[in-house]
């Protein structure tokens, strides 16, 4: 089905953030960032600046009406630095000016004098200090320590994996106006329209009723935008506030790469025991998550990275810690899996491990180890509707997983300088926001007089096509044309306390609300139609527009019938709110029912690897994955294909690099590589379950946007096994991301000394980048 | 990640070279300095006839964008980005990285595709200069626009002016005889949605239909 968006994305129509024509007498805006990662702020001198050529004000802390806090989840960080600086980046001072590029010039004026401090990149130095976000959380069940002398095969080690930068293609930015009774009006390019308004409403010192934020469309957000949006929005608003004009905020690109925060580096200690059978018996991690400099999301993250610790596996004895770490970096936040592909990572390095030490495949102790229905989570809840074995069974068949081994061990023996590497990837991702009051969502419905139909939600499009699932829903609960039904901007006075548009749950949320909200019209409308038309109620519906009566059409149609009930006085105007039914998480014992259901699936990756240059290709991703009564193939398979290739981008080639100083070298798309058109596997096949998808999902189609990342660890665990084949005596630290630096430094050890910089990874300076 | 230079392309040393921005922009830039500077060098000046020879301050300049001449006002700094965007409000090729690493301003010039944040809008004075909102001829999708709906090739459509403008040039060139070949020439423009495989079906199917622009 395809509508409207997409007509308007080819023809160049589609308005974002930045295309939103320029009122008159705009003002600029140039975000001044600390240049240093850790001090005392002691002066800033803004006299050359404030003199500069079309500057008209320089807003710092000291203007800030309201409260200078935008910490969501903990009230730690400024909205502009006040006497301390925590990261490279922070800002500092806001300059407005008549024309972009004198506010640009006007930030190489400002003079600041900052005491510096220790600075700390690294999150066990920063466990080691005590510098905690949060206090350390443990997810447990069973007894881990009674188990490891009854374990056959014990196994230890440490899993690191890297950062992600977002890379959305639209930077952030908003749009700021003032309004009359001092308020202001925000166009942001947020996840969160909720989020920026609490926000700016709490630095500007306003109710939230006189801060209106609205969104018509992201180019890209992946979690970026979820809290990281806040800032920006927050600026322009204190910029429109304090001059009474309109302020325009968009950051540059290397300016959105140093400012913003990025996937959580972890770093991981992992302990697994194994019976003689191969099952997993008990698992014991501690995760150590890079949070920088202030909290933002990263409990939240943490806390799912706990619930995803043991990712598609039943395991008895689980004790999972996680330490959320300060550092001087900025401020990690939410992407695309949102810490649970971070706690999968370090699992299935442990079984990697295992299969490595044992000389076996890692499949074999992976297909015996996956839940079954009514195995228990960590968390006390049950796997129901498990669809873990089916979709690893399924994905074995319709992908010939045996034959292709054989494939990859025949290649191999067969080729000396190219290698060829298997792996199977399984997933199960929990879906709701495990904060769990954040599971709510309303619509507001207007069927207007000619029988078109108006739908706001809290959803926020972002290219996973919400909107068109929203516009669907209506159209197929009212029983019209998709055509008739118009998706609105997502705006803060339409449909007030909403949830970010994350955690893969939007299209459920706010679809959920979307149906109530029609269910509730068309039976309004029913009813009318009973007494207007002298029609029996039992049997009566709307289908193609047309009113049946037990199936027979009446002399009635849509237009006619809204016609009729306008002039009749009846409502036509609905607001639903919905609420996900039987959740409930106690964060004190961590445990509960946090999901609504979970969502399975499996990806089989085969590589191949250059062994002279360490460059390799992703040959074929074959994904089984479970999307229940999917209603819109286009979409789910685009999420699919476009997870899994950021997936493979975190595990190759997406490297961040900070040196020690806390300052971002993989500053630009010169230094930090997203996966282009080569990236994607040449072979990338979708098979779609054969499952009923489930009750609390929109339609039974389940949620699709996060889960696919995940598939992408397969090709970490791929290009191992390919490395492994041509060099079976490597001792290869489990350290994400694979890029062919680290894939030809693992081909011939013996030409890389122990201090090439292998412990370097998201954080710290990689060997290949340090000066 | 392999290197996937197509066999003939060394066989066409004529054959435009897309995405060529850097090369094009210091070609140009000098030729417009050495105007600057030693006015006699007359064959780069007749190039520029009745068009703004100023280098500093704004000036006036005549741009011809999807078949029509309009005047603009603009410093010689401006980019010929900024200028579509913000003087023509022509909005639909976008500013991703503003360095020419990301292809979401791609337009074409001479039927050329060139990175327009990498040259200036006085640089492309006299030109034939088609961006993403002078594809489609009134209601009628230019076929590629067509293909991208009906394979999905996007899904925040931030990138899609680009891909589409460099999709274009692509069939054009003749360089979408193959997967291989689509890969390859369309690898300066990213999609951080990964609508890869989309976007590579889309521009294959138009070249199977035949389609010559």
């Amino acid at each position: 089905m395809n509508h409207l968006d997409p007509q308007r994305h080819v023809r160049g129509e589609s308005q974002y953030l930045d295309d939103v024509p320029t009122q008159q007498g705009t003002l600029f805006a140039a975000v001044f960032e600390s240049p240093l990662a850790h001090g005392v702020l002691v002066n800033l001198d803004l006299s050359a600046a404030l003199a500069a050529p079309g500057v008209v004000r320089i807003l710092t802390a000291d203007d800030i009406p309201g409260d200078n806090q935008i910490g969501g989840i903990v009230p730690d960080e400024p909205l502009l630095a006040h006497g301390h600086v925590h990261f490279r980046g922070q800002p500092v001072a806001l300059v407005l000016a008549r024309h972009e590029h004198q506010a640009h010039a006007a930030l190489k004026l400002i003079k600041v004098d900052i005491e510096p401090l220790p600075i700390i990149t690294d999150p066990r130095v920063a466990a080691a200090q005590g510098e905690l976000i949060v206090p350390p959380r443990t997810f447990k069940i069973g007894d881990s320590a009674a188990t490891w002398a009854s374990c056959a095969h014990v196994f230890e080690g440490v899993a690191e994996s890297g950062g992600q930068e977002h890379l959305y293609i639209e930077t952030q930015g908003a749009y700021a106006f003032p309004t009359e009774m001092g308020g202001v009006r925000i166009i942001s390019s947020t996840q969160g329209p909720t989020a920026v308004q609490r926000h700016t409403a709490h630095v500007l010192g306003l109710g939230m009723h006189q801060v209106e934020v609205d969104v018509t469309r992201l180019g890209g957000g992946f979690g970026g935008k979820e809290d990281q949006a806040t800032p920006w929005g927050a600026l322009a608003a204190l910029g429109a506030y304090c001059t009474k004009k309109p302020v325009k905020l968009v950051l540059d690109r290397m300016a959105d790469m140093r400012m913003t925060g990025k996937r959580h580096p972890y770093s991981s200690d992992f302990k697994i025991g194994l019976d003689k059978d191969l099952r997993i018996v008990a698992y014991e991690v501690t995760f150590f998550q890079n949070a920088g400099a202030a909290a933002d999301l990263s409990p939240a993250v943490m806390e799912r990275t706990l619930f995803h610790a043991t990712n598609s596996y039943f395991v008895p004895n689980v004790t999972a810690t996680a330490f959320s770490c300060r550092t001087n970096l900025p401020p990690n936040t939410a992407f695309r899996g949102f810490g649970g592909p971070q706690g999968m990572f370090v699992i299935e390095s442990a079984i990697a491990k295992a299969a490595e030490e044992l000389g076996i495949p890692a499949c074999e102790i992976q297909r015996k180890n996956l839940l079954r229905e009514n195995d228990l989570f960590s968390y006390r809840q049950p796997a129901e509707m498990c669809h873990a074995e089916q979709a690893w069974d399924t994905a074995a068949k319709e992908f010939d997983l045996a034959g292709t081994r054989a494939e990859v061990e025949q290649f191999n023996q067969q080729n000396k300088l190219q290698k060829k590497g298997l792996a199977v990837m399984p997933i199960c991702f929990g879906i709701s926001f495990t904060k769990t009051p954040m599971n709510q969502a309303r619509a507001l419905v207007h069927i207007y007089s000619d029988g078109s139909v108006g739908v706001s939600t809290g959803a926020v499009e972002m290219g996973q096509g919400v909107n068109t699932k929203i516009a669907h829903v209506a159209a197929r609960t009212l029983g019209i044309s998709v055509n008739r039904v118009k998706v609105e901007s997502t705006n803060t006075t339409r449909v007030a306390n909403t949830s970010p548009s994350a955690a893969s749950a939007t299209a459920d949320l706010n679809g959920k609300a979307t149906e109530m909200a029609c269910a509730a019209l068309r039976e309004r409308l029913l009813r009318h139609a009973c007494t207007e038309y002298t029609l029996n109620y039992e049997g009566l519906e709307i289908r193609d527009e047309q009113v049946l009566a037990a199936g027979v059409p009446a002399e009635t149609d849509w237009e006619k019938l809204v016609s009729s009930a306008f002039w009749k006085r009846v409502a036509l105007t609905e607001n639903a709110h919905y609420a996900t039914p039987d959740l409930h998480f106690d964060a004190a014992t961590n445990q509960g029912h946090p999901f609504a259901y979970h969502v399975y699936g499996t990806a089989i990756t085969t590589v191949t690897v250059d062994c002279l240059r360490g460059t390799y290709t992703v040959d074929a991703l074959r994904i089984a994955h479970d999307f229940g009564q999917s209603f819109n193939e286009v979409i789910d398979r685009g999420q699919i294909e476009g997870g899994a290739v950021q997936g493979i981008g975190w595990m190759t080639m997406e490297e961040i690099a900070y040196n020690a100083e806390g300052r971002l070298l993989s500053n630009s798309l010169n230094s930090y590589k997203i996966p282009d058109i080569y990236a994607a596997p040449k072979v990338l096949d979708v098979h779609f379950l054969d499952t009923p998808g489930h009750p609390k999902a929109i339609l039974r189609s389940k949620a699709v946007g996060e889960p696919p990342l995940m598939y992408g660890i397969g090709t970490y665990f791929a290009l191992r096994d390919a490395v492994r084949a041509f060099q079976p005596r490597t001792a290869l630290p489990f350290s994400a991301p694979m890029t062919p630096e680290k894939v030809l430094v693992s081909l011939y050890p013996e030409f890389s000394a122990a201090e090439t910089g292998w412990n370097a990874t998201a954080v710290g300076t990689p060997a290949s980048i340090a000066s | 990640m392999t290197d996937h230079f197509p066999p003939d392309s060394a066989a066409q040393p004529d054959s435009p070279v897309p995405n060529d921005g850097r090369r094009s922009f210091i070609k140009q830039a000098t030729g417009f300095l050495g105007l600057a500077l030693a006015p006699p060098l007359i064959s780069q000046a007749e190039r520029l006839t009745a068009i703004s020879k100023k280098v500093e301050g704004v000036t006036e300049m005549r741009l011809k964008v999807n078949g029509t001449v309009r005047t603009i006002s603009a410093e010689p700094r401006v980019t010929l980005l900024d200028a579509l965007r913000e003087k023509l409000d022509l909005t639909g090729s976008k500013k991703g990285c503003d360095h020419g690493q990301c292809g979401a301003c791609t337009v074409l010039v001479d039927g050329r595709r060139i990175n327009s944040c990498l040259t200036l809008a006085v640089m492309n004075q006299g030109k034939e200069i088609t961006t993403v909102e002078g594809l489609a001829k009134g209601e009628e999708l230019h076929p590629l626009q067509a293909a991208f709906i009906e394979h999905d090739g996007f899904q925040c459509g931030y990138c899609t002016p680009g891909q589409l403008m460099s999709g274009v040039a692509c069939l054009k060139e003749g360089h979408a005889t193959t997967d291989g070949d689509v890969r390859e020439w369309m690898s300066g423009n990213l999609c951080r949605c990964g609508a890869y495989p989309n976007i590579v079906a889309a521009i294959r199917q138009v070249e199977k239909s035949g389609f010559k622009s």
